[in-house]
């Protein structure tokens, strides 16, 4: 059997939900495959809370297995066969593992699948191993469990039902080697977490991985492209990219000494990002790139803090960065984010050692820009942005994504730089009700309170037929000084999502021109005016 | 991120051109693009002779466009530094706004900004110099609102940073010693009434000064935006003929309210 289409490894992944942060995978899905959900503006990278709770869990599973793969903060996973030989099997491991993990006060799930896809969906459909209250004042109490994970575990069984199906079991669900596709088969594609296919393939007629499996391997590839023919290959049950067996003969790993030791965990995360750079650039001339990444940080004191970190993607400079910062902050010895007298525990003297050595290697496909429609970062814009970045924090420097609405300020979605959204809202719908163009200069996002009146001096009211009760003669904005309004246009009513108790609005919206020159965007909505937006101020 | 896209680019040599702009070291299909979609400026503008081009309503106004490393003031925030920009980010320069949280992004990409090609920093801070320099260091133009005035050494300092990496500064705000200042003396919306209509374009009458040689004032008026979120020249015999401050006559379009005259 040739490499590329062996079955992936036993791997054993454990998720605990308390701790997901960030982009985490989605829930369990309906076994009847629906239209996937809009995908929600996912946080911004670097900024994800990172529990130190999490230390304790892999520090806990290290007990099992010494080869602990993060995947992000809340989220691990192992290789399973080794530890199940010498625990008594897979199913006295999950046990095992589980209690050790409820011991610490924290909820977990964990499954047990061939590869890491599949056993990272089995962990998510998997019952939750309950926290049980610790016998010591543990670091937090036991998270009362959401209504939403009951559901998940109620489905989960509901699926396990069918003979065939993996079995779920107080402490995880197993799915028996061999069955992961038809393990995978009912998940709507929108699991692949590539954009592209998850609106595009139920489109097509394809809504579920077994549908999409269906499709011959080198169709897929020519249709959807490399990212395309791993997905397919995920969806198959197969590791996404084979993994190069031989290591490669160079060094090709990247480190740094810091002299006088660092003290804060900002600059070795800086410092990170160059040697990503720098680990990329060796990887690159030799044509591999790397899914796995073992991060060696070497405290003053002699102590080490070594982590592998997985990612499906390709690790990116930033990426790398933020795993780096994952780890420092979630170290038992780690340091301060800004002030190291600040931390309390036990004073290590700093990083003196960070060392980048990339674990497992696969043969780099490249990336195809987009005919139209996509823009290449040059270097030298990234640089800049990165270090923007670095001083003002990642949500600092953003880049606009043009979405679609009825309000100036939802037609844009700001997405931090290096990170990828989509709009909430999709452009290119006819949104009726939007304001035509031209489009204002300025918005307000919130919008600014205002008072509108009558000649009367009287608020100028709008009634549920959109009748004004005064035509608007004064404004003032933001608590300031009256300004007669000389020309004005309205009103026109908005009603947006009747149908969503909370997202429900009802206004009625104006255009004024004031004395001043400056042209607004005013709305009614409840009695209150607000201006939303302003074309242009003349300047005083 | 990788090494293949400088591999891409190296098999279409127009775009390494001798004078290597740094803004056109991005994939050739991208300019290609910008070029297809009918913004203005052709992709190979940027190299040219140390200046950034500005827009055809513009060039009566600004006729050597944006040169390298220079400082333009427009005395406050609004559609004019949106509309300085619009050539040379549809050119394929990136472009930064700084300081101005509160940034139409439609407006901009109605003027010809290429959205992505868009740096935001909504709020720069206290080390907002810092910040700019920064900037000026990976794009072409920045947009600027400057969170507090600065004093004349933190000026000259910026300044020389623009010059250094050869970036244009576009002030909403003013700025002592900027090569040229920009202003909307006078203005008047078209299409609205009182109760019915609609806001359709503005008429603004622009003024630019500046020092040395080139400092001689001159006066367009211009659809400042057109109805179509575009900026274009007013084309108008009477308006053509009109000098600063003088009123530009009887519109076209009768505008049921005309604006203060400033100028």
């Amino acid at each position: 059997m040739s490499l590329a289409r062996r079955p992936p490894g036993r791997i054993l992944a454990i998720c605990c939900p308390d701790l997901l942060a960030g982009p985490a995978a989605p829930e369990a899905p309906p076994p009847i495959a629906g239209p996937p959900p809009a995908p929600g503006p996912r946080p911004a990278p670097g900024e994800l809370p990172v529990d130190p709770v999490f230390a304790q869990v892999v520090a806990a599973i290290e007990d099992f297995s010494p080869l602990v793969e993060v995947i992000a903060p809340g989220r691990c996973a192992i290789s399973a066969p080794g530890p199940a030989r010498y625990f008594g099997g897979e199913q006295a491991l999950l046990t095992k593992i589980t209690s050790a993990i409820s011991a610490l006060g924290l909820t977990c799930r964990s499954g047990v699948a061939d590869g890491l896809f599949a056993a990272q969906l089995a962990a998510q459909a998997a019952p939750p191993a309950p926290a049980q209250p610790p016998a010591f004042p543990g670091p937090r109490p036991p998270a009362p469990l959401a209504t939403a994970t009951h559901v998940v575990a109620q489905r989960a069984t509901a699926r396990a039902a069918s003979p065939e199906m993996a079995q779920p079991s107080p402490a995880g669900m197993i799915v028996p080697p061999g069955g992961t596709p038809a393990f995978l088969a009912t998940y709507p594609v929108s699991v692949l977490e590539v954009p592209e296919l998850s609106s595009l393939l139920p489109r097509l007629g394809i809504w579920t991985l077994g549908d999409f499996a269906r499709l011959p391997a080198a169709e897929a590839a020519s249709r959807f492209g490399a990212a395309g023919a791993q997905a397919h290959r995920l969806a198959r049950g197969l590791d996404p990219r084979p993994l190069i067996p031989r290591p490669p003969q160079a060094d090709l790993s990247a480190g740094r000494e810091f002299e006088p030791p660092a003290g804060l965990s900002e600059p070795v995360v800086f410092a990170a990002k160059a040697l990503a750079e720098e680990l990329h650039t060796g990887l690159a001339a030799r044509g591999l790139a790397c899914v796995r990444l073992r991060v060696e940080v070497t405290f003053a004191d002699g102590r080490e803090n070594i982590r592998l970190w997985r990612h499906d993607g390709l690790l990116s400079e930033l990426a790398v960065a933020e795993r780096v910062r994952w780890q420092l902050d979630s170290s038992p010895t780690g340091l301060a984010a800004h002030d190291p007298s600040a931390e309390g525990g036990p004073v290590v003297g700093g990083i003196v050692r960070l060392r980048l050595v990339p674990d497992q290697l696969v043969r780099d496909t490249g990336r195809q820009l987009a005919l139209w429609g996509e823009t290449a970062i040059s270097t030298r814009v990234a640089r800049a942005a990165t270090r923007v970045q670095a001083m003002l924090g990642s949500s600092a420097v953003t880049r606009p994504l043009l979405a679609g609405g009825r309000d100036p300020a939802e037609q844009v979605t700001l997405i931090p730089f290096g990170d990828t959204a989509t709009p909430a809202l999709p452009a290119g719908r006819p949104w009726p009700g939007h304001i035509p163009p031209p489009a204002p200069a300025t918005v307000y996002d919130p919008p600014l309170p205002a008072q509108v009146t009558g000649e009367a001096a009287v608020p100028v009211e709008v009634t549920g037929r959109a009748a004004i009760s005064a035509p608007p003669a004064w404004l003032s904005a933001n608590g300031g000084p009256w300004l007669a309004v000389t020309a004005w246009a309205g009103p026109w009513p908005v009603t947006e999502r009747w149908w969503a108790a909370i997202a429900a609005r009802r206004r009625a919206r104006f255009q004024l021109v004031t004395e001043d020159g400056t042209a607004w965007l005013a709305a009614v909505q409840g009695g209150q005016w607000t201006l939303e937006a302003c074309y242009d101020l003349l300047p005083a | 991120m990788r090494a293949e896209i400088p591999q891409v680019t190296a098999l279409f040599p127009d775009s390494r051109s001798p004078l290597n702009a740094p803004a056109l070291r991005t994939a050739p299909a991208v300019s290609a693009a910008s070029a297809l979609s009918g913004v203005q400026g052709v992709p190979g503008d940027l190299t040219g002779a140390g200046a950034l081009p500005v827009l055809p309503a513009l060039t009566g106004l600004l006729p050597a466009g944006l040169p390298r490393g220079s400082v333009i003031a427009t005395g406050a925030w609004g559609l004019l530094c949106l509309a300085l920009a619009a050539a040379a980010s549809g050119a394929g320069a990136w472009c930064a706004v700084a300081g101005l949280p509160a940034l139409g992004v439609a407006a901009a990409a109605g003027a010809g900004l290429d959205p992505d090609r868009l740096l935001l920093v909504p709020d720069p801070g206290s080390r907002w110099p810092h910040v700019v320099a920064t900037l000026l260091d990976g794009c072409d133009l920045i947009v600027l609102r400057p969170p507090s005035r600065p004093s004349a050494a933190l000026r000259r300092k910026l300044e020389s940073v623009a010059r250094r990496y050869g970036g244009v500064l576009v002030i909403a705000g003013d700025w002592d010693g900027a090569h040229r200042r920009l202003t909307v003396t006078s203005q008047e919306w078209a299409g609205i009434g009182s109760g019915h209509g609609r806001l359709r374009a503005r008429r603004a009458q622009v003024v630019v000064d500046g020092r040395g040689a080139a400092g001689r004032p001159r006066a367009r008026w211009l659809w400042l935006p057109g109805p179509d979120g575009s900026v274009a020249p007013v084309v108008s015999s009477t308006v053509a003929s009109s000098g600063i401050g003088r009123s530009p006559g009887a519109p076209a379009e009768a505008p049921l309210w005309r604006g203060r005259s400033a100028g």
